[in-house]
């Protein structure tokens, strides 16, 4: 399976009015969820002095720097420069922005316009991301597959697992349960994954000891 | 070893005087390990080939220079006024550009939004003109005529007032503000920052301040201006990039960054360019 | 809306120093004119709010690294409501 979409986050780790820190490739991500929910990937750097707006703010359906308050709204056209309280931002400033969209409690991100909606999983929804140290390669073969979109069974239950892989030979996994599992099922799945982040994180550092 | 340039051959802070023990604090200069301690009750300073390295002892503070400094340190004369409390507020670790640090010190528009209702506060964001200059004679940077609305300027402000603010940039790594004295008025408090740059992207902040507040418990001085300083820090740590650019032709400075700029044109022109990176990227 | 005249004087006799201008006409949405380029003065005629016309001069008065800025006199030309 191929999409243009990169998985960059969970939907429910970015709550209404808030903002996270995410990627696409080697490019540095906000991911910020505007108060009527409107979710949106901008490039993580403010135009005015390079702040990451990843630390920034959301009031209504703007986000705007910690550092000065430079406020952008939809497109990632500035609207308020607080410094300058007179001055009506020209639309020539603006946070170059990322197709971002949801599906199964997944934030799917990619450059340009991507054809189609990013996939949607039936009967999964978006359970835990993790942060693994280890290529992409590795830990679809730590989990048994291949690819960045595996459907598959850990530990108690079957679960869809998106790799994304991250520069410097890290990868997210985001990784969705069934809907409706229960706390029990959920304990153990984040056992699983535990595990599986451990068993990749020892085999990359393996291969990586072999070609030393 | 990055290219230290035209900052070889000035003074920079690498420890509080007070602090000296014979045993010595290992520590960096723009990525050269050096020792700080005492000598037979002296401060001292060597590198790590066991050089000795010049010393100052001033402002509370050990200065010293990986070159051959052909100035001596700068002044400030207000350290002397009688009356003054002299408060060494301590060290703080930043993971960035020592000129970053030495640039947002300069700053005013941060203030409601970094150091919310105490430095400053929404909706009172605007930044006035004020007047900015290179002193030929002095060869610092000064800006003068700054004013900005705070709701807690001091440790001893009651309640908002307009704050009068004069900023100076006297060393490539140290800059020193004037700022309205709720106590005294007519006089200024005196806040200093000393930077240690560790490496491009690694510094030591000492903060250092002559107040002329005698209620305050030191303690409360120093845990205020400290406060300030952890806020701002979590703006240095996650500015792009990591060096400070002389070229913005990546950025869109303002008005509201006249200090900033008049600071990065003096970087420019003298070759200070450890920590800084010469184009925009 | 205002229209200003800018006479940046240095050492602005680098190449790059015309179209680098131009760039950050574009980003900070003011309009230029490139007047008349010297090896120790440029004139551009610069048209927007005059916010951004301080921003202009600001990032002109530090400029790429190949040039040094001196100064910049800033002339009005005219403030017609456009």
């Amino acid at each position: 399976m191929t999409t243009d979409w990169t998985p960059a986050a969970l939907s429910r780790d970015i709550p209404a009015a808030s903002a996270a820190p995410g990627q696409l490739g080697e490019t540095d991500l906000a991911i910020w969820r505007s108060a009527s929910g409107r979710i949106a990937a901008w490039s993580d750097r403010c135009p005015h002095r390079g702040m990451r707006l990843s630390h920034g703010f959301v009031r209504g359906e703007r986000l705007s720097c910690i550092y000065h308050g430079w406020g952008y709204g939809e497109g990632g056209q500035c609207v308020r420069i607080p410094a300058h309280p007179e001055l009506t931002p020209p639309e020539a400033i603006k946070v170059p922005v990322f197709a971002a969209a949801e599906a199964s409690g997944v934030v799917w991100v990619a450059d340009g316009t991507p054809a189609g909606a990013p996939p949607e999983f039936p009967g999964f929804e978006g359970f835990r991301s993790l942060r693994i140290h280890a290529p992409a390669t590795v830990l679809a073969r730590a989990f048994g597959g291949a690819g960045h979109v595996i459907e598959g069974t850990l530990g108690p239950c079957a679960v869809v697992a998106l790799i994304q892989p991250l520069p410097g030979n890290v990868s997210a996994l985001h990784l969705l349960a069934p809907e409706g599992a229960g706390p029990a099922t959920l304990d153990a799945l984040s056992l699983a994954a535990e595990a599986l982040r451990r068993t990749a994180e020892a085999q990359a550092e393996q291969a990586e000891e072999e070609t030393a | 070893m990055s290219d230290q340039g035209a900052m070889r051959d000035h003074w920079y802070p690498v420890g509080m005087t007070k602090q000296l023990t014979a045993g010595g604090r290992d520590t960096l200069l723009m990525g050269e390990p050096i020792r700080v301690y005492l000598d037979n009750g002296a401060p001292a300073v060597s590198d790590g080939t066991g050089r000795s390295l010049p010393v100052i002892d001033r402002f509370g503070h050990v200065w010293t220079s990986l070159g051959a400094p052909n100035r001596d340190l700068f002044t400030i004369p207000e350290a002397d006024q009688p009356g003054r409390r002299l408060v060494d507020v301590g060290v703080c670790r930043v993971r960035c550009s020592p000129l970053r640090a030495v640039e947002n010190f300069l700053d005013i528009a941060h203030f409601p939004f970094v150091h919310t209702d105490i430095l400053g506060s929404e909706p009172h964001t605007e930044v006035q003109r004020y007047e900015v200059e290179i002193r030929e004679d002095v060869d610092e940077v000064w800006a003068t005529k700054v004013k900005f609305y705070q709701p807690q300027a001091a440790k001893s402000a009651e309640g908002g007032i307009t704050t009068d603010y004069m900023y100076r940039v006297c060393a490539p790594t140290c800059s020193v503000l004037y700022k309205t004295c709720p106590p005294k008025p007519g006089e200024w408090d005196v806040i200093a920052l000393f930077v240690q740059p560790l490496t491009e992207t690694l510094c030591e902040v000492w903060p250092w301040m002559a107040l002329y507040d005698d209620a305050a418990e030191m303690t409360d001085l120093i845990h205020f201006q400290q406060m300030i300083f952890v806020q701002d820090r979590s703006v240095l740590e996650n500015q792009l990039p990591a060096l400070l650019p002389l070229d913005p032709g990546m950025e869109i400075p303002t008005r509201a960054d006249m200090t900033s700029i008049a600071y990065r044109r003096w970087l420019k022109r003298h070759g200070f360019t450890y920590g800084a990176q010469l184009v925009a990227a | 809306m205002a229209t200003e005249l800018f006479s940046i004087a240095g050492q602005v006799d680098a190449p790059g120093f015309a179209p680098w201008i131009e760039r950050h006409a574009r980003r900070i949405g003011v309009g230029v004119t490139l007047l008349q380029a010297a090896s120790d003065h440029v004139e551009i005629e610069v048209e927007g709010p005059p916010a951004l016309l301080d921003a202009m001069e600001m990032g002109c008065l530090l400029g790429p690294i190949e040039v040094w800025v001196e100064s910049i006199v800033r002339e009005r030309v005219c403030a017609a409501g456009a």
